[in-house]
Order: C-alpha cells, then structure tokens, then sequence
C-alpha cells in the first residue's frame, strides 16, 4: 500500500464526523493542509508587517516582494482598472503557492492536486469575471466572442469557437494546475520506489533523478501558482477592457 | 548495460502499476468532495478577508511610507544643492568684489605716491635752483673781488718795479691808468 504513487492522495477524515443535512462535512487531511497554507500565509505577513521599517528585514522583504510582484503582474496584464481586485488574486497567488510548496515536504498533502479543489477555484473565476464583464459592458459583453476583422463567412465559424474557448477556460484552467501537482508528486513517488527496489546497488540513480526531480517540482510549483494566478489576470482584462 | 536494462525493466513494471493505480484515483472519489468545497470555502474566505484587511492595506503602508520618505530626501538634497550652489555664486562674487577694490586700491595709492614724488622733486629742483644763484652769485662777487686785489697787487708790484729800475718813485696815477688798460684787455683771457 505504501508503494502505491497514488497513496499520497488519498483523503481521510481527521477527528469526529461532521455531517449536516445528510453531507458529510467533516475536517480531512485535505482541510488540514488547507488551514496550514493560509496560517503559513498568515505568519509570515504577519511577521513581515509586524515592525514598519524603512530598511526592510527579511520578513518584511518578502511580504513587499510578494506583494510587488502581484502588483506589478496585474498592472502589466489587467490595466490600472484591475486594481480593485488585488486583494483576490494576492489571496489566490499565495493560497495556490503554498498549497503547492506545503505538498513539497515529504508525508504532507497536496491541496491543490485535488481536481475539485482547482475545479471550485477555477469555476468561482470563471462566474465573477463574467458578472464583471456583463457587470461593465452590460449584452456589449457579447461582442467578446464577434472578433472585429473577421471576414463575414468566417464569423459564425469563429464565434462559435471563441464561445467553445471561453466556456474552457474553468476546465483547462483546473485540469492545468491539477495535472501538473499530480503528475509531478506521482513522479516523486514512483521514483523514490525505485530507490527502494533497487537497493544500495541501483538505487542510486533514481535516487539522483529524485533529487532533481525534487528541484524541478519545486519550480513547478511556483510556476503553476504564477500561472493560475497570470490567467486570472488575463481573463479579469478581458472583462475590465474590451477590445472588440 | 545489464544496469541499464533493469532499470528500463524496472520501469516497465511499474509503468504497469501505475496504470492500474490510476484506476482508482483518489481525486475521482466523490465521498470528500462536500468536505473539501466546504473547508475550501471557508478557510479561503479567511484567508481573503485576513488579507484585504489586515495585512495588504499594512504593506502597502509600508511601501508607500518607504517610496514618499526617499522622495522627500530627494527633494531635500535637490534644495540643499540648490542652497549650495547659490552660496557658491555668493562666495564667488564677493572675491570679484575684492579683487576689484584691491586694484582701485591699489591704483589709487600709486597715484597719490606719484603726487607726493612730483611733489617733493619739484621742492628739491627748487631748492637747488636758490642755491645754484647763490653760487653763482657768491662766485660773481668772489670774482670781481679778486679783480679789485689783482689790480692792487699789480698796482704795487707794477710801481715797485718801476722804481727799483729807474731808482725813482713813478706817478701813482699813471700807473693806475696804465695797468688798467692791460687789465682790461687781458682778464677776459683768464677768467
């Protein structure tokens, strides 16, 4: 059981049952890591912003680069107009990062490699951006799926499309940070099996594979937070600026 | 090889096992997925409301306190430098000011040392030139004083000749008028 690589993602209750109106809503490993990542979060803003210094310490360095950063992503994707919806994509950028990076250390649970976890994340984004765009342009929100230029035969062929594409986004948005945190703990895993199998004698690539494999997930994981948190950005312009 | 074998062996086995975990994936097990949307929910909104109120308003706090305190000493040192440079053009004019005074001084003394120069030199030529007309006087007199003894002299000298050679006294009066005539016509050549 413990060599199987899909193991590690199996959730299990913690504590007592907690069912209300026939669900059962009780706190799981999964929830667990859910508190750890936003407590995480929670900490070290808290001790970033604890003293206001003009010569920032380490702490209060990486709140202000966390939050640069963030700032800066959505001024060069989403405009000026996007900045009453920093506080969300900063909430959703670390939440996704340190779900992600919290799944790195070894016998911990990875949040986000849950399907329904980045499917909600996903579909919330998908509903909000477009009230927002109905919310701004009002049915002139309709145009973003008639792309100006195209010539008159193409036109429904392309709308079509374009409805196709927008309707996607929740899924490929999901299924893309999804995948990646399965994809990548599954290949931890197998290859730290063949650690084992292989004994002293054999073990030793795979063992070096794990090691970068290890780096490389490190990576990834930054990388998809970044990602999921870019297209929001991306798609948060497209309601806010209409270019059709 | 035979290592590199295995190893592909190796992983073909567990390519196997791994398909056959993929079977039963946890992800696709609904039984916790209220839980997890539920947890989810609740603990993002948290997350969300702890941040938007407590921690990002604070950073940017800080971000802006750090970005107006340096422009604030940016501004302070472009002022200062202004004064600087002002104070210099100050100094600058001031020893301009100076050295022109110092030349009018020093034009001014040379002017007033000449006058006095002038002054005294013309003094002195006068001077000299009183005493030269005394000394040209005195010498006028010491002159016609010495022509008065000169004639006395040769009076006497003449007659005391005169009288030794011809053994009697001469007429004063003659010789008078004779050694005049001779004066007259022979002093010009000696004095």
């Amino acid at each position: 059981m413990a060599t199987n690589p899909m193991h590690q993602f199996e959730v299990h209750r913690i504590g007592p049952e907690i069912k209300l109106a026939g669900i059962d809503l009780s706190f799981t490993n999964a929830s667990l890591f859910m508190f750890f990542s936003a407590a995480a979060i929670c900490a070290i803003l808290f001790l970033g912003t604890k003293e206001k210094k003009l010569i920032p310490d380490k702490f209060q360095l990486i709140a202000e680069m966390f939050y640069n950063f963030i700032a800066k992503m959505i001024s060069d994707t989403a405009g000026s107009k996007a900045k009453p919806y920093f506080p969300f994509i900063f909430s959703l950028f670390m939440f996704v990062l340190f779900c992600n990076m919290l799944g790195m250390l070894p016998y911990s649970f990875t949040v986000t490699s849950h399907i329904i976890v980045t499917l909600l994340m996903a579909i919330f984004i998908f509903i909000a951006v477009t009230i927002i765009g109905f919310l701004k342009h009002g049915f002139g929100y309709l145009k973003l799926f008639v792309p100006s230029g195209v010539p008159l035969i193409l036109l429904p062929l392309i709308t079509v499309i374009e409805i196709i594409s927008y309707l996607s986004r929740p899924v490929s948005l999901s299924v893309r940070l999804f995948a990646n945190m399965m994809a990548g703990h599954t290949m931890l895993k197998v290859f730290g099996g063949f650690v084992i199998s292989l004994g002293m004698l054999g073990g030793w690539l795979p063992l070096g594979f794990s090691v970068a494999l290890t780096g490389l997930e490190i990576l990834v994981a930054f990388l998809q937070a970044y990602v999921f948190a870019i297209l929001t950005c991306i798609y948060l312009n497209d309601a806010l600026n209409l270019h059709h | 090889m035979r290592l590199f074998l295995l190893i592909i062996g190796i992983y073909t086995t567990s390519e196997i096992n791994l398909l056959a975990a993929e079977a039963g994936m946890p992800q696709l097990d609904p039984t916790y997925w209220a839980s997890q949307t539920f947890w989810l929910i609740l603990i993002f909104t948290t997350l969300y409301l702890t941040l938007s109120n407590l921690f990002i308003p604070k950073i940017k706090d800080n971000i802006d306190s750090r970005e107006n305190k340096i422009k604030d000493d940016l501004d302070e040192a472009q002022k200062l430098k202004n004064l600087a440079e002002q104070k210099l053009r100050e100094y600058e004019l001031s020893i301009e000011n100076a050295k022109k005074e110092v030349q009018k001084i020093i034009f001014e003394s040379k002017n007033k040392l000449n006058l006095e120069i002038q002054n005294k030199k013309r003094e002195f030529e006068k001077e000299i030139e009183i005493e030269i007309a005394n000394a040209e006087e005195e010498i006028v007199n010491l002159k016609q004083d010495s022509l008065k003894d000169i004639s006395i002299i040769s009076e006497e000298m003449a007659s005391k000749v005169i009288e030794q050679i011809s053994g009697e006294p001469m007429n004063q009066s003659s010789v008078k008028a004779a050694i005049l005539e001779t004066t007259k016509n022979n002093l010009g050549k000696y004095l």
